[in-house]
């Protein structure tokens, strides 16, 4: 994930929940993500997950972390490269093709 | 990311809401009509009663509703009926409902379950699905559900949900006509299928006044004798107990009528799309029709959970009340007050503290406190 202009997908088979001030992300269909489990996203997390819309890229992702919690750049892209590859793990998004 | 096991998860918001009124968890019947004509049911009607099914609400209704309680933050779901098939629609209203992220769980007698049905959940997972066996034989099954051909399909259905690896939990209600066989339909369910188990004999009248549940209801000493032949039971009850009873403090909400979760954190919506507090609780309900969840939610059942008793019966200080059964609901349902003490969770509850050695203070002319 080294390629800062990559963008990044939803998978479709998952709902986004905000409920008491957590997001959470539930998988909705058989055979995706832990059926067992919820995932539930911190406020960092969120602010990524809103971004992946296939056409935020993960530099644009890294300047907007930067600009809301005054963090410098190369702490921003470790903690954003991080939670997007554990999002990939989880199979709760996909790399946008060229 | 976090992923955290459900029960984890749960834990954490309702810590989280403390004293807050938020939809959390909702139950929707979505008919009372069912093919089987159980003794003890509360609500059941024909699955052919044509007027029951007029005056369902449609799927676009449903729809809506689900929008409408997903917004309001609803994040459990239990549908239930009735049985939940009989409405051959249902599986488009449940997936409306998976598709905005609710956890549903659905409570069925299994026996209108299809290959293509449990294909579909395979495809379209629930959080859990829930179905009774009424009997360890044939025959007693067969006396409680009154349909012939029942047990096996209802054996069918769970087959079909066990293949498919779904998350299945059995159950059952005890009942004079399957008292006898109860310890064997736990064993069946735990060692031969490998399924949780679980069973309850609280019987209700039906909601249209009938008593006629009562007739196959066990006897207050019988349903305290199954917990002390089940340790595990025991053991749970033992927990409640020392986490929820004791000294009733003059809280902030003592004088409040209402003391359970409907319409603080829990809702329940009829099947015509009437919003109540719980299903037990059918009179006076707010029209989903007509008007929007969210108003429900705030208008109606804020002034629902503000009605304060109106006299000091012998419940209002009995430390041993959590472990009882009395509340609007049920006191309307036995006496047509619902306030008046039901005589039958009363002696159930007491008899349940004796058993675990609780002693129980004096709290006005309670006549089950006496040796």
């Amino acid at each position: 994930m080294n390629d800062l202009k990559k963008c990044f997908l939803k998978e479709s088979d998952f709902a986004t929940r905000s409920i008491l001030g957590e997001t959470i992300i539930v998988p909705i269909k058989g055979g995706v993500g832990d059926l067992n489990s919820i995932y539930v996203l911190n406020e960092l997390g969120t602010q990524i997950w809103e971004l992946i819309d296939g056409k935020s890229s993960i530099n644009r992702m890294i300047e907007e972390i930067c600009k809301a919690y005054d963090v410098g750049p190369e702490e921003a892209e470790k903690d954003t490269i991080e939670f997007l590859n554990s999002l990939e793990k989880g199979g709760l998004i996909y790399r946008r093709k060229e | 990311m976090e992923a955290l096991r459900y029960s984890d998860f749960s834990l954490g918001l309702h810590q989280k809401m403390l004293d807050q009124r938020f939809p959390l968890q909702g139950t929707i019947e979505v008919t009372h009509r069912c093919p089987m004509k159980c003794v003890h049911c509360y609500n059941n009607l024909p699955i052919r009663d044509q007027e029951a099914q007029r005056e369902e609400l449609t799927v676009e209704e449903h729809c809506r509703i689900l929008d409408e309680i997903v917004k309001a933050g609803c994040l459990w779901l239990l549908y239930t009926g009735g049985e939940i098939f009989s409405r051959e629609d249902f599986l488009e209203i449940y997936t409306h409902g998976k598709r905005k992220g609710l956890l549903i769980t659905l409570f069925t007698n299994g026996i209108l379950i299809t290959p293509k049905i449990a294909n579909y959940l395979k495809e379209w997972p629930p959080f859990s699905i829930e179905v009774t066996l009424y009997g360890y034989t044939q025959k007693t099954y067969e006396s409680i559900t009154g349909l012939p051909g029942s047990y096996e399909r209802c054996l069918t259905g769970i087959r079909l949900l066990m293949e498919r690896g779904l998350p299945l939990k059995l159950k059952t209600v005890v009942l004079t006509l399957n008292h006898h066989e109860i310890w064997k339909i736990k064993q069946f369910v735990e060692e031969e299928l490998g399924l949780e188990f679980m069973f309850d004999a609280m019987v209700n009248p039906r909601l249209n006044g009938a008593r006629t549940p009562l007739e196959v209801r066990l006897r207050p000493e019988e349903i305290v004798e199954l917990d002390r032949l089940d340790p595990r039971r025991m053991a749970e009850w033992r927990r409640f107990s020392e986490k929820f009873t004791g000294p009733v403090h003059s809280s902030r909400h003592g004088d409040r009528l209402y003391q359970c979760g409907g319409g603080t954190r829990a809702f329940s919506i009829s099947p015509d799309g009437g919003l109540t507090v719980c299903a037990l609780s059918p009179a006076n309900a707010f029209n989903l029709r007509k008007s929007s969840f969210q108003e429900g939610w705030e208008e109606f059942f804020s002034k629902i959970r503000e009605k304060k008793v109106t006299r000091r019966t012998k419940c209002i200080s009995c430390e041993i009340k959590a472990m009882c059964g009395m509340c609007p609901a049920n006191g309307t349902l036995e006496n047509k007050d619902p306030e008046g003490p039901v005589d039958f969770l009363c002696q159930v509850a007491h008899l349940r503290a004796r058993a675990l050695g609780l002693s129980i203070k004096p709290h006005g002319a309670c006549e089950y406190c006496k040796d």
